[in-house]
């Protein structure tokens, strides 16, 4: 009858049957006796409902028991509908056209949950790839846990907000707080180049006003014009006593002094970073002495934004009457009593606030214990008069030094001793001059146009450098030899005695390097040093 | 390697920075950052932070600066010198004569 009407029908005769025949056809819907051989009705609907899995297949009872409580166990068993012997054709027709409009609903529902699932792992998997990006871009290597103590709290995942701590080449300690225009992934793509920059300029240790130079220049190519970042970048010496800051769109920070009952508003100067031409930007920064007792507290503006529930903001009054107070200088107390004025209101920007103890940075940037070559190293150049007008040898041989183990670390030291013995070889050897030109009163200023003067007329004469490298000592030796006449040593060094101006770098020569030797007739000069000794 | 000088708004703060390697290269340069100052003024900084290398001739031209500004300025103050080059200030005994931070 079925077939006649247009559809695919496939048969079974038992329920196990049934079972065998569902697997391989994968039927839309099936009708089901209850009286059957080896499985009966009400065994075989649970398991075809198994076998479907999550689309919806309609199992329609065809049954002659009438009795109430064998159709109500149809419809316990999982069966959607039942149909009583004898029934009209139309009447199954009705019932089958139904439940496939169901099915087919229950399985559109069902590719585009799988859909659903696919974008929505496909996301996470990306959410988690760029929070690992994050996660590493901001690991400075110094927290500076004495000094500083910080909360930031993101409005969604991602932080359009930036905080930055590094510390500098002498031990200075920069941090950076940054707010970019928004909230969520869109503000916080910007922090990236951001954070890599600012390391980067930190370890060169540049000032405040040429990082935020240098920033203001990525932003600027990188941001869409309606987007930049407010941001202050603050440098505190390593003693803890002068305060460097550039601030640029930024909320006011407070310089809070409890002792001296002091409170300074620092307000912000410029321009957020991302919006000025390069010819139109201001690198001023505001300098401050500090002591111990001072505390420096920089917020974005999210803090002061947060709203209670009738929508009031926090202010900058509420807060600079609570930092008034010792008990709130510490940020956990600001964020509980924030907490409490929110009443739980979820915030819609990102809050960050730091505070800063002025006080000394104290790096730990401990001697770690370098490593230094074990190979004895040797090498010797000679420079003629030519060379010596044109070049500066001792730059070239200080860097090929410094290409040993455990030479790079005293490069400024060992150029010192290098220089300081090859002016002598070149200034007393072979041009002849004499320091007591110095001690006139523009003697300084002649000394060098002569000495100038004279190398451009130097057209003879020659100055070896030998380099040498004991690794059982663990020192450099630096031979310098020149071609001239050479000084009397030991009148050379009691003239030193009354320390007059001139003789600085013969002092400094004796004070840094583990040994000076001269030769007798004073044409060479042996400086040692030892590399593991500070 | 270069020389940057630079004035506080108020005129009262010059700091000179001295990039790369100090030393008798800029004894002109280094003179006439100084010498343009008129008058008296508070502090004079000069900013080492850039600096990586200096021999006994740039600690002669601080000197230099110093004899000519006695009087006129209160306070030379030499800024953010790397470890090696501030010991090098310190075995000279810079520390007696400027204030090294």
């Amino acid at each position: 009858m079925l077939k006649h009407d247009g559809f695919d029908v496939v048969l079974a005769n038992n329920g196990l049957e049934a079972l065998d025949v569902y697997k391989k056809e994968k039927p839309d819907l099936v009708l089901l006796d209850v009286v059957m051989p080896y499985l009966d009705g009400y065994e075989t609907a649970p398991l075809l409902k198994e076998l479907a899995g999550e689309v919806y297949l309609p199992v329609i009872f065809i049954t002659a028991l009438e009795d109430q409580d064998s159709l109500t166990r149809c419809l316990d068993v999982g069966g959607d509908d039942f149909l009583s012997k004898p029934f009209e054709r139309v009447i199954l027709h009705a019932k089958i056209k139904a439940h496939a409009r169901i099915r087919d609903l229950s399985q559109k529902a069902f590719e585009q949950k799988k859909q659903l699932d696919f974008y929505r792992l496909k996301t996470e998997r990306e959410h988690e790839i760029v929070e690992h990006i994050f996660q590493r871009a901001f690991e400075g290597n110094y927290k500076a846990p004495h000094l500083l103590d910080f909360h930031l709290s993101p409005a969604s995942m991602f932080n359009g907000d930036i905080m930055l701590v590094e510390l500098g080449p002498t031990g200075n300690l920069y941090i950076m707080m940054g707010d970019f225009t928004g909230h969520g992934l869109a503000a916080a793509v910007g922090t990236l180049p951001v954070s890599s920059s600012f390391y980067s300029m930190v370890q060169k240790g540049l000032s405040v006003g040429d990082i935020a130079i240098q920033i203001n220049d990525i932003l600027l190519k990188l941001l869409p014009d309606d987007m930049f970042c407010a941001a202050s970048i603050i440098e505190l010496n390593n003693m803890g006593k002068s305060l460097s800051v550039w601030t640029g769109g930024t909320p006011d920070m407070y310089l809070i002094d409890n002792q001296n009952d002091q409170f300074t508003t620092i307000e912000s100067q410029h321009m957020a970073l991302g919006i000025l031409e390069q010819d139109e930007f201001d690198a001023a920064s505001m300098n401050y002495s500090v002591a111990k007792q001072e505390q420096l507290i920089v917020f974005t503006d999210g803090l002061v934004e947060i709203m209670d529930e009738n929508g009031e903001m926090f202010g900058y009054e509420r807060l600079t009457e609570l930092l008034k107070q010792p008990h709130y200088q510490e940020i956990p107390n600001i964020i509980d009593e924030l907490n409490y004025f929110s009443g739980g209101v979820e915030q819609d920007d990102d809050i960050s606030i730091l505070s800063l103890r002025c006080d000394e940075v104290n790096s730990n940037l401990d001697q770690n214990q370098y490593s230094y070559s074990k190979l004895p190293h040797s090498f010797s150049l000679t420079v003629d008069a030519e060379a010596i007008r044109t070049s500066d040898p001792v730059l070239e041989v200080i860097d090929m030094v410094t290409l040993m183990k455990g030479a790079e670390e005293h490069r400024s030291t060992l150029y010192l001793l290098l220089s300081e013995a090859y002016n002598n070889a070149l200034e007393h050897g072979l041009l002849e001059l004499s320091s007591s030109i110095k001690d006139s009163d523009d003697g300084f200023i002649d000394y060098y146009a002569q000495r100038d003067d004279l190398l451009n007329k130097l057209t003879s004469g020659h100055i070896t450098i030998e380099v040498n490298y004991v690794p059982e000592q663990t020192s450099l030796y630096f031979t310098v030899t020149d071609s001239g006449a050479g000084f009397n040593v030991d009148a050379k060094k009691s003239e030193l005695d009354n320390e007059d101006a001139h003789g600085r770098g013969f002092i400094l020569l004796q004070e840094i390097a583990s040994s000076v030797e001269y030769n007798a007739i004073g044409n060479q000069v042996k400086v040692g040093y030892q590399l593991n000794v500070s | 390697m270069s020389l940057k000088t630079s004035t506080s708004a108020d005129g009262q703060t010059v700091t000179i920075e001295v990039k790369g390697k100090f030393d008798f290269n800029f004894v002109q340069d280094f003179r006439s950052a100084y010498s343009a100052i008129e008058g008296s003024i508070d502090t004079i900084i000069v900013d080492l932070r850039e600096t990586e290398y200096m021999d006994s001739s740039a600690l002669g031209m601080l000197l230099n600066m110093q004899k000519t500004l006695s009087g006129r300025v209160n306070n030379i103050k030499i800024s953010n010198c790397k470890p090696q080059i501030k010991k090098i200030l310190q075995i000279s005994r810079f520390d007696k004569k400027f204030d090294i931070d």
